[in-house]
């Protein structure tokens, strides 16, 4: 650290008061790719955020916005990094109206919580990022853009989010979207923020769409001799339109991590009125007979939560992103190049989102399993993300891939919004 | 000047991709709105390299660019406020790929929104965004304007369905932006461009999904002899857990216009009917209509009538497409508002609507999106009448207040455009507004890309203001919500 950095948090500690701490246990637990920290500040209110905001702008410190750090995996290794901004004392529920299925809540309210008091009103927010629990934060869960296997019915976080308040580098708290369902006035800022990282500014609160909660569930595992048939399975059920939360496609190391049965498997959650859950149970165990495959139920709680440990972002974690056609033939291509490296696949088959993970990877056996699925990706007409690397990897490639025709305007839209490139610098595409 | 930039764009172009007469100009000047403005030129490229030729000659010379597709927009997005160059889409019209596996299709702008679902519907594939003017109204300018429809309750509007862009900037350069699918890394950026109302890029190609048909449509017609029974109603269904794939109100005025010419079944002595369809399995739709049947019932629902048949839902459609047109019966001239509250407080609001109106003398005539909460208000006048367009005018901006005050919006599916610059301060504060400046410097888009528009920045739009208000309203015969 610099003298001047040095007087500089100095300073800024002093301005801040109580809420900021430099301890240096501390800061390590709020390193990011093992970039520490000189100090973290957890602000309690929204004004308190913008206050710590506009301090550490005037000290041009370098500012990383940080939920519960479920997430910090994602993004590159970051330029600069001064300050850990922890928003988990800033978590209220806002506002539910049951009624208008909408929900206003502060960016570092848990997933967990916010789903729990949605659940007694009978709905639910349906994101679900792939985790060990649900401790996530609202507000990392926007800005990671993390999602699960809801994907397949519910489409990404940019669907359900209708309002943001975000804090800009220098404290300015602007306000997109609303909380009406519907609302074209002025540009859509608030697709922005999602997936953003914090490059563009702290997402402080959020408005969402929620959906009902299903009045029937039921998940089925359907094991099948080859990546081919649980394809056709998944494919038939989609488009039979039968009453599916979820489907995804297994590698055999998946299921057998998963399910405890080491095939190729299409996992199902059906979901819906009582009787559409019926038929499409129906449905599809006779799509199995058909393939000579065979369905089984599974008590959907575990299964789901065993999905999620599985693919929470550990190790190395990559989400490869191919047409729907193509996700059988690449998800056998994947398996076999990286199973013997311990990788567990699951793909979104209707969304061409194939989830790769190596949660023990060690540096050697990471770089050359990014390589190869890397490589297998683009074969398929696709791209490929890092949700998660070991740090020598990460140094060494940009986790988003390729920057692409569009970054210009990328560039200039963070130089727009963040001018003094404090925010969260370097984490985003092409370094951002 | 003008001379000049003809020139120059029917070298860049051919003549024949060129009109600059005054009288060809002449059904340029308008679109679905009270709005005119007169261009000095419109183009009619028909490909990606012309648009982007007719962009570079009037960066050249630094004058407006207008896009255009039917111009059946409802806030003036495609007038030419300031005069300039329109660039017209409704050449470049043709269905570029269609992936039924994929569910994806590539469209030129000018492709007509109806026409696409026609194009897909041999594969049982449809695109679900369904603006009233589906019949005319052009993919890209369903995209500029973010475009709704009475299908949006459970699908989403336009920007839950565009998943990439082929887009031409200020200064003629070609980018694409998002992709086949939603995981291409980076900024939202079609998320921006979605509902930008033209004044960030000209969309020149776009990537939209597709939906499967659903296997079985129940469409049900409640009619309720007052409106706030009709409004609870529709928080009843939501609150319930039951997302319908269109619930629609129509109060007594739009019932007296339609009833009689159409004959679709609305009683006429009724104060307001919902019209409420849900698709999906057969046993998801049974269960879903006996639910809503019953909850209609418990908020005193008079009668609740399920269509037989196809046909019987097609009569029952029938009347609330054609709501807008058939007021003309009633009276010679209507304004059609465009506002958004959160469901619970349409009662009040609906409240407030009537009492407004009667307040400034006119009739009102309400045909809307009750499950979004998205109101449409027809003021119905005669524009013989001296000094009426003003009043209606200001009636209008009271009810947008109305909508403001109640925790909604100022518009949630026409867009701002011309007609509604002046509210945006109700709901945005100057900082709000500068970030969204902030995304418009990022595509380069300075100040004549369709100016005036959204945001008064360029320096004529002041000028616009002060004669809107005086023009006389001529609602065009066809207007669609």
């Amino acid at each position: 650290m610099t003298t001047e950095t040095a007087g500089a948090i100095g300073e800024f500690v002093a301005a801040v008061g109580l809420a900021a701490d430099s301890d240096a246990s501390l800061c390590a637990r709020y390193a990011v790719d093992r970039v520490e920290p000189r100090v973290v500040v957890a602000p309690g209110s929204v004004e308190d955020l913008r206050a710590v905001m506009r301090e550490a702008h005037a000290r041009g410190l370098a500012v990383i916005p940080f939920g519960a750090g479920r997430h910090m995996t994602l993004g590159n290794v970051p330029t600069r990094y001064d300050v850990a901004l922890s928003l988990a004392r800033i978590d209220r529920i806002v506002e539910h109206e049951p009624a208008d299925l909408t929900v206003t809540v502060e960016a570092g309210c848990r997933l967990g919580a916010l789903q729990a008091a949605l659940a007694s009103h009978g709905q639910f927010l349906p994101l679900d990022p792939p985790a060990a629990g649900d401790d996530a934060t609202v507000g990392g869960v926007l800005a990671a853009n993390a999602q699960g296997a809801l994907r397949h019915r519910f489409g990404t976080a940019r669907d359900w989010l209708i309002g943001t308040d975000v804090v800009q580098g220098d404290g300015t708290l602007v306000h997109a979207g609303g909380r009406v369902v519907k609302n074209v006035a002025g540009y859509d800022m608030t697709k922005l923020y999602a997936g953003s990282l914090g490059t563009l500014g702290v997402i402080a609160r959020a408005t969402f769409k929620v959906a009902p909660l299903p009045a029937a569930e039921t998940t089925l595992a359907v094991s099948c001799r080859s990546a081919h048939a649980a394809g056709i399975v998944l494919l038939s059920a989609h488009d039979a339109g039968l009453a599916l939360h979820c489907g995804e496609l297994l590698s055999p190391a998946a299921a057998a991590l998963v399910l405890g049965d080491e095939r190729w498997t299409a996992l199902v959650r059906v979901s819906g009125g009582a009787r559409a859950v019926e038929r499409s149970v129906r449905e599809i165990r006779d799509f199995a007979d058909g393939l000579q495959e065979t369905a089984s139920e599974r008590e959907p709680a575990p299964a789901w939560a065993a999905w999620g440990a599985a693919f929470a972002p550990a190790g190395l974690s990559m989400r490869a992103s191919v047409a729907p056609s193509a996700v059988p033939d690449a998800v056998d291509a994947l398996d076999e190049a990286l199973a013997p490296a311990g990788a567990v696949i699951s793909a979104t088959l209707s969304a061409g989102l194939v989830r790769i993970a190596l949660p023990e990877a060690s540096d050697i056996a990471a770089r050359d399993a990014y390589e190869r699925a890397e490589e297998i990706a683009r074969g398929y007409g696709g791209t490929l993300l890092v949700d998660a690397a070991p740090a020598r990897l990460k140094a060494a490639i940009d986790v988003f891939g390729p920057a692409r025709g569009d970054f210009p305007i990328m560039r200039r839209l963070k130089q727009q919004l963040d001018p003094g490139g404090s925010l969260a610098p370097g984490r985003f595409v092409g370094r951002l | 000047m003008t001379r000049e930039v003809v020139r120059e764009l029917e070298r860049a172009l051919g003549r024949e991709r060129v009109i600059s007469t005054p009288e060809e100009l002449i059904a340029f000047e308008y679109d679905g709105t009270i709005e005119r403005g007169k261009p000095q030129a419109v183009v009619f490229p028909e490909t990606t390299e012309q648009v982007a030729a007719a962009v570079r000659v009037a960066h050249r010379f630094d004058v407006a660019v207008i896009p255009r597709g039917a111009g059946t927009g409802l806030s003036g997005g495609s007038v030419a406020a300031v005069g300039g160059v329109v660039v017209a889409l409704t050449r470049m019209k043709r269905v570029l790929e269609i992936d039924a596996v994929n569910r994806i299709a590539v469209v030129q702008p000018g492709v007509v929104n109806l026409e696409l679902s026609h194009a897909v519907a041999s594969y049982g594939l449809y695109y679900a965004p369904d603006p009233s003017s589906q019949r005319a109204c052009t993919i890209g300018g369903n995209v500029a304007e973010n475009a709704g429809g009475p299908h949006c309750l459970a699908m989403g509007t336009t920007t839950n369905h565009v998943l990439g862009c082929e887009i031409v900037l200020a200064d003629g350069e070609v980018v694409e932006i998002g992709g086949r699918t939603r995981d291409v890394p980076g900024y939202d950026l079609v998320g921006a461009v979605v509902g930008s109302e033209g004044t960030l890029a000209i969309v020149t190609k776009v990537i939209v999904r597709l939906s499967r048909v659903a296997e079985s449509t129940r469409t049900l017609l409640a009619i309720f002899d007052s409106v706030d029974d009709a409004s609870n109603a529709v928080s009843a269904i939501i609150g319930a857990g039951i997302v319908p794939s269109a619930l629609e109100m129509m109060d007594r005025n739009i019932i007296l216009a339609v009833e009689p010419v159409l004959h679709c079944g609305y009683p006429l002595d009724a104060e307001a009917v919902l019209l409420i369809e849900v698709d999906g399995l057969d046993e998801s739709t049974a269960e879903q209509a006996d639910a809503i049947d019953a909850i209609c019932r418990r908020n005193a629902a008079r009668e609740v009538r399920v269509a037989a048949d196809a046909a019987g839902r097609e009569l029952l459609w029938a009347g609330r497409k054609t709501s807008i047109s058939a007021l003309g019966r009633l009276y010679p001239n209507y304004y059609v508002l465009d506002g958004v509250v959160p469901r619970t407080r349409l009662p009040e609001v609906l409240r407030e609507t009537y009492a407004i109106s009667e307040r400034y003398g006119f009739a009102v005539a309400n045909v809307f999106h009750a499950g979004d909460g998205n109101l449409h208000p027809n003021l119905l006048f005669d524009e013989r009448e001296p000094g009426v367009t003003a009043r209606v005018l200001d009636a209008g901006a009271e009810i947008m207040r109305a909508c403001v005050a109640a925790g909604g919006t100022i518009t949630g599916e026409h867009g701002v455009g011309l007609e509604k610059r002046d509210f945006m301060s109700w709901i945005f504060s100057p900082d709000d507004l500068r970030a969204m400046a902030g995304l418009k410097e990022a595509f380069g888009a300075g100040e004549n890309y369709n100016p005036c528009k959204a945001f008064p920045t360029h320096k004529g739009c002041g000028e616009v203001s002060q004669a809107r208000v005086q023009r006389a309203a001529a609602a065009g015969a066809e207007m669609w919500v």
